[in-house]
């Protein structure tokens, strides 16, 4: 049975409609326009357990809303939602007990107390016997090389440390279902690839079931194997990583490290050979056709001053891009 | 139980870290107490008695005040819940098994007991320092009907202040206003600044009709021995009604602010 079952799920919101200015703001005291924000429209899925799904789309897709409603913090216009068997927004304590959300620009640490206070808290609110969150505690903080600062106070922390508390304070019940929004956010790269190694470990150490959002395409490319596309409250793609990049990437790159600079002769012939994405001496970035890749770099070693050449996929920011900019999604 | 526990005693950790912002609020409370109590003393220059009250009344109401105010205004809960909501910080509580009434109420009752003692060493001080002629209740069941009265109150204020903050499920983008509004004519009509009977007759009558005077002008009045006897079970029995009602007031509110509810922020 599957862990999560979303099913012709939508969320519209009430907007109002503010004229730019002061005489917009007054008239909006009187009168206002309203209209239908559709944050999600008509979204199905089934997620397995101990999968680890990346949820990607621009702002304001449809992803954080899908995950607060997935959450029960917000009931959904139309469609059904189970996550565990149930219903997220009835808000149940033994669901509660087995989820967590983690927002990465939301905190719930108590500011001006050191995390470990908050730690507390939550394994009261959350029941979590004495043994089992001594052990947790102290899995999760030498994973993440936080024990020395579980005693300072959360202010005092940098963005960083702050987040892998956040991540701590939500996993102290060790729930089954996580919820990651924008775990990464802010985050600079060091800390950005430890928060990920951190993420996939937990997953396989624990077999608990993450739907992870980011905008960051490192994260999802590095931790997950299926991906959730939305956009404009719409499902664009479902499926393995990896099928849509064979789908989407119909375009190889060859990128190609030259001996020495290239004449007028070589430069003309490389036009035929395909697109020159980048040519900056001694690096030369070719996009060719897929089923051409091959021949096209023997033709380059061959005749070309070639030190050292690769073959690679497109980035997957570049296929992404081409999902949102329209291509025919099946 | 237990959790509710923890709430309690990190609310208190939370309010020693702000040591001086306590103890400021601790400074604003006396420097209202004096400058009402020196306002009636002027007032007493001239008159025996003021509105049926005489100097002693008027003085033992003053400082009464500062101790049921610190068990019945001070709330933290009313400065935070409509914010929580407006910026979707509420989400936080949602998510977890925990009751966000309770919560709240918990934390309000951790800060109450806090102020409280402060106010009873405050108005130790003050009473050491002026040396004021305070009526004192006959019988120890007017002090045990007083303490029943106050603490009714208190739950009173909280189910009225937390029902107004949840406006902010409607208009999260005003609260502030309104939460003023409402702060200033519940300690006004509950009789903070004066003993409502001074009002006239009419106006008087017509505040009896509302949960106000319950909240302080009452429990007072109780401790006063103003009411006795079959009226003084009335009125409490009156004050419990006023609990239930705004209980169930409250959640009505609340299921339907939920529903409603934008989780906003990210």
């Amino acid at each position: 049975m599957a862990v999560i079952d979303v099913k012709h799920l939508s969320r519209f919101y009430q907007v109002h409609q503010k004229e730019p200015g002061l005489g917009g703001s007054i008239r909006s005291l009187f009168h206002r326009k309203y209209y239908d924000v559709k944050a999600v429209n008509d979204v199905s899925f089934e997620i397995g357990e101990g999968e680890l799904v990346g949820f990607i789309g621009p702002n304001g897709a449809g992803k954080t809303t899908t995950l607060k409603t997935l959450s029960g913090l917000l009931y959904p216009t139309k469609g059904e939602v189970s996550v565990l068997g149930y219903t997220p927004w009835k808000r149940q304590p033994e669901f509660q007990k087995q989820f967590a959300l983690v927002m990465g620009q939301k905190n719930q640490l108590w500011w001006d107390l050191p995390a470990i206070e908050s730690f507390i808290l939550n394994k009261e609110i959350y029941e979590v016997p004495k043994m089992q969150y001594e052990q947790t505690l102290e899995e999760l903080s030498a994973l993440l090389e936080v024990k020395d600062l579980l005693k300072i106070q959360v202010r005092k922390l940098s963005l960083g440390e702050r987040m892998k508390m956040e991540l701590i304070a939500a996993l102290i019940h060790s729930p089954k279902v996580l919820f990651l929004d924008e775990p990464t956010i802010g985050l600079d790269v060091v800390a950005q690839k430890k928060m990920r190694d951190f993420i996939r470990s937990y997953n396989l150490k624990y077999k608990s079931t993450i739907i992870l959002t980011s905008h960051y395409m490192d994260d999802v490319k590095e931790l997950c194997k299926r991906i959730i596309i939305i956009d404009k409250g719409k499902k664009l793609f479902d499926g393995q990583l990896e099928e849509i990049v064979r789908k989407y990437a119909d375009h190889k790159l060859l990128s190609v490290v030259l001996e020495k600079e290239l004449d007028r002769r070589h430069v003309e012939g490389l036009t035929k050979l395909g697109g020159v994405k980048e040519y900056n001496y001694p690096k030369l970035i070719l996009q060719v056709p897929r089923e051409n890749s091959n021949k096209v770099a023997s033709r380059l070693l061959q005749s070309y001053p070639v030190a050292d050449l690769n073959i690679e996929e497109s980035q997957l920011e570049d296929i992404i891009r081409e999902v949102f900019t329209g291509k025919d999604v099946a | 139980m237990r959790k509710y526990l923890t709430v309690f005693q990190i609310s208190w950790q939370n309010e020693f870290v702000y040591r001086l912002n306590f103890v400021l609020l601790r400074l604003r409370n006396v420097i209202r107490l004096l400058m009402t109590y020196f306002l009636w003393q002027g007032v007493f220059l001239t008159n025996q008695t003021v509105f049926g009250y005489n100097q002693s009344q008027i003085t033992t109401y003053i400082f009464l005040v500062l101790a049921v105010q610190a068990l019945v205004l001070s709330a933290p809960s009313s400065d935070n819940i409509g914010s929580e909501i407006g910026s979707g910080d509420l989400s936080n509580y949602l998510v977890k098994p925990l009751g966000y009434l309770k919560y709240w109420f918990t934390r309000d009752v951790a800060s109450k007991l806090l102020n409280l003692l402060f106010a009873v060493f405050e108005v130790a001080i003050l009473f050491f320092l002026f040396r004021p002629v305070i009526t004192f209740p006959a019988s120890p069941l007017a002090v045990i009907a007083f303490l029943v009265s106050a603490i009714l109150a208190m739950i009173l204020y909280y189910f009225l202040s937390v029902s107004a903050r949840f406006v902010a499920f409607w208009t999260p983008e005003n609260t502030w206003g309104l939460a003023f509004v409402i702060i200033v004519i519940m300690e006004t009509l509950g009789g903070s600044i004066f003993p409502l009977d001074v009002l006239p007759q009419p106006v008087y009558q017509l505040l009896q009709l509302t949960p106000f005077p319950y909240l302080i002008y009452l429990p007072i009045a109780i401790f006063s021995e103003k009411i006795v006897g079959l009226e003084l079970v009335w009125i409490l029995l009156q004050s419990s009604l006023w609990v239930i009602i705004m209980y169930l007031l409250t959640k009505f509110i609340w299921k339907k602010g939920l529903v409603v509810y934008q989780a906003s922020g990210r």
